[in-house]
């Protein structure tokens, strides 16, 4: 599990961790709300709520934020 | 009362999590906005007694203090009624009876924001019949240079009691379940204390629940058009974790739950946001895979879609699907009743069985953002009306070997045997000023 966490975090850094990767100018899209993890936090708690009576398996889907780093 | 004390402690764990780390991006947005939301869950039952209803209202503020300190503050209740089945058997079903619940939870929490660095600090109580929780969680997230990495950790812990029977030192196989009849006394209105009847004797106790939960995610910008983000998910809970009024028909006795003390859970997920300029949409993919010390493995995979309409619309449709396999000491009720256990272990938990779990839904949001001075409804600079659906499908699947099942799985839960189990309808307004 480590290995694969360590494999997933390399891929992600290489893959855009650059300074560059994304310019100021170019965030446009990646602001819109749309584009942002759990941008309704009550929506998803309440999805939470529903699953965790449903499945064993619950919690670690996510965290909020994401999407634009352009504040 | 029809929930574990593990799901509520769940529930507990992940609203301190889910608010704490969601002060970071409330934090960064620097809008002061309430935000209100109804959900209404409908589960179809057998037995005759009816089926499962959850109405959850939640309501939070998040209001500015200076330039860069925010301040939050959050209700939700629950209140169930329904069918519950009292003991776990082959014949489950007959066992139904009616139930009703209701919880308040209440949360304040603290958000700080630097210019590239976020803090949150939050507290919840959460106060029901015969559960009572007291958590405290903070997160922390930083942007690294260029604004295209973001870093966040969480750690959220809770200290809760279960009000279970006093069973002194009887062995699991002599343990009785609690009632809806027993007492269960508070202090203060959410400090568990005994309870004793007339001669001194001991009829209700609390047990002790602690949950400590962290969380770190990576989130990067891939291209200007899409977004990544790889979180890691670990949880120790420990305590009394069996639902106190479950029953489990292990060969000729009936005795209260009993499950382990400890659970360790692991989880690690990934989504992927990809914005479509020309179709003034997004595709959002998401994975998970989990992992625990009782034995339940999961996978889970999202696939939504949003859709502008206008300016003022935005649909997204979304279809997930979620298959587990069952705890390491979970049976079929046959095998309870004529096999024993296997091991120290026995339950009833529909959630600790090997199942398949299908989600299909939509939500409708209407957007209205203030323009040229012109506040929405004369007072906010941006409104979001939602309305949300989602249709569940539940398939329950065999843990042990169904040909020497005799007794068959059809009535060991009260689950309704039709290919739509449940449905979840959400109204929630969401405001900005």
């Amino acid at each position: 599990m480590l290995r694969t966490i360590a494999v997933v975090s390399l891929v992600i850094a290489l893959a855009g961790c650059g300074r560059y990767a994304v310019r100021a100018n170019e965030k446009e899209h990646l602001a819109d709300p749309v584009m942002s993890f759990e941008a309704d936090p009550q929506e998803a708690a309440a999805d939470d709520h529903v699953m965790s009576n449903r499945e064993g398996a619950a919690g670690g889907a996510g965290t909020a934020g994401g999407g634009c780093g352009c504040n | 009362m029809q929930l574990t004390a593990a799901q509520r402690a769940r529930r507990a764990a992940e609203t301190v999590a889910a608010l704490a780390l969601a002060l970071a991006p409330a934090a960064a947005l620097a809008d002061d906005g309430i935000d209100v939301n109804t959900t209404w869950y409908q589960e179809q039952r057998q037995g005759g007694q009816g089926g499962l209803t959850v109405i959850h209202p939640q309501a939070d503020a998040a209001i500015d203090v200076g330039d860069h300190t925010t301040l939050s503050l959050g209700y939700a209740a629950d209140a169930v009624t329904g069918a519950t089945a009292t003991v776990y058997a082959v014949d489950a079903v007959s066992t139904a009876t009616t139930f009703s619940d209701l919880r308040h939870q209440g949360s304040l929490g603290l958000g700080f924001e630097g210019r590239r660095a976020r803090l949150g600090l939050s507290g919840a109580v959460g106060v029901e019949r015969d559960y009572l929780s007291l958590s405290v969680g903070g997160s922390a997230s930083v942007d690294l240079p260029g604004k295209n990495t973001t870093f966040a950790v969480s750690y959220g812990h809770a200290r809760d009691q279960v009000c279970d029977k006093s069973n002194g030192e009887l062995q699991p196989l002599e343990r009785r379940a609690l009632t809806g009849a027993d007492p269960c006394a508070k202090d203060y209105g959410v400090l568990g204390k005994d309870s004793v009847d007339a001669a001194m004797t001991v009829l209700t106790t609390w047990r002790d629940l602690s949950i400590d939960t962290a969380e770190a995610s990576l989130t990067q910008n891939l291209s200007p058009n899409a977004v990544l983000q790889a979180s890691l998910y670990g949880q120790v809970v420990e305590g009394f974790q069996s639902n106190p009024y479950r029953r489990v028909r292990v060969g000729p006795n009936e005795p209260q739950e009993h499950v382990p003390d400890t659970r360790a859970r692991v989880a690690l997920s990934v989504r992927l946001n990809r914005y479509l300029p020309r179709a003034h949409g997004a595709v959002h993919v998401s994975a998970r895979a989990y992992s625990d010390s009782w034995g339940v493995n999961a996978g889970t995979v999202e696939l939504a879609y949003s859709q502008y309409f206008g300016r003022s619309l935005l649909l997204r449709v979304r279809a997930r699907a979620h298959q587990q396999t069952a705890a390491t000491f979970f049976k079929d009720a046959f095998f309870y009743e004529t096999e024993s256990t296997a091991g120290a272990y026995f339950t009833g938990d529909r959630e600790l069985s090997p199942v398949r779990n299908a989600v299909i839904g939509g939500k409708l949001t209407v957007l209205s953002v203030a323009e040229d001075d012109h506040k929405v409804w004369g007072l906010f600079d941006r409104v979001d009306v939602n309305l949300k659906t989602d249709v569940l499908l539940l398939d329950e699947l065999p843990a042990d070997d169904e040909a020497a099942n005799l007794g068959g799985r059809a009535r060991q839960f009260l689950s309704s045997d039709q290919f739509l189990d449940a449905f979840e309808l959400q109204l929630g307004l969401r405001t900005a000023w």
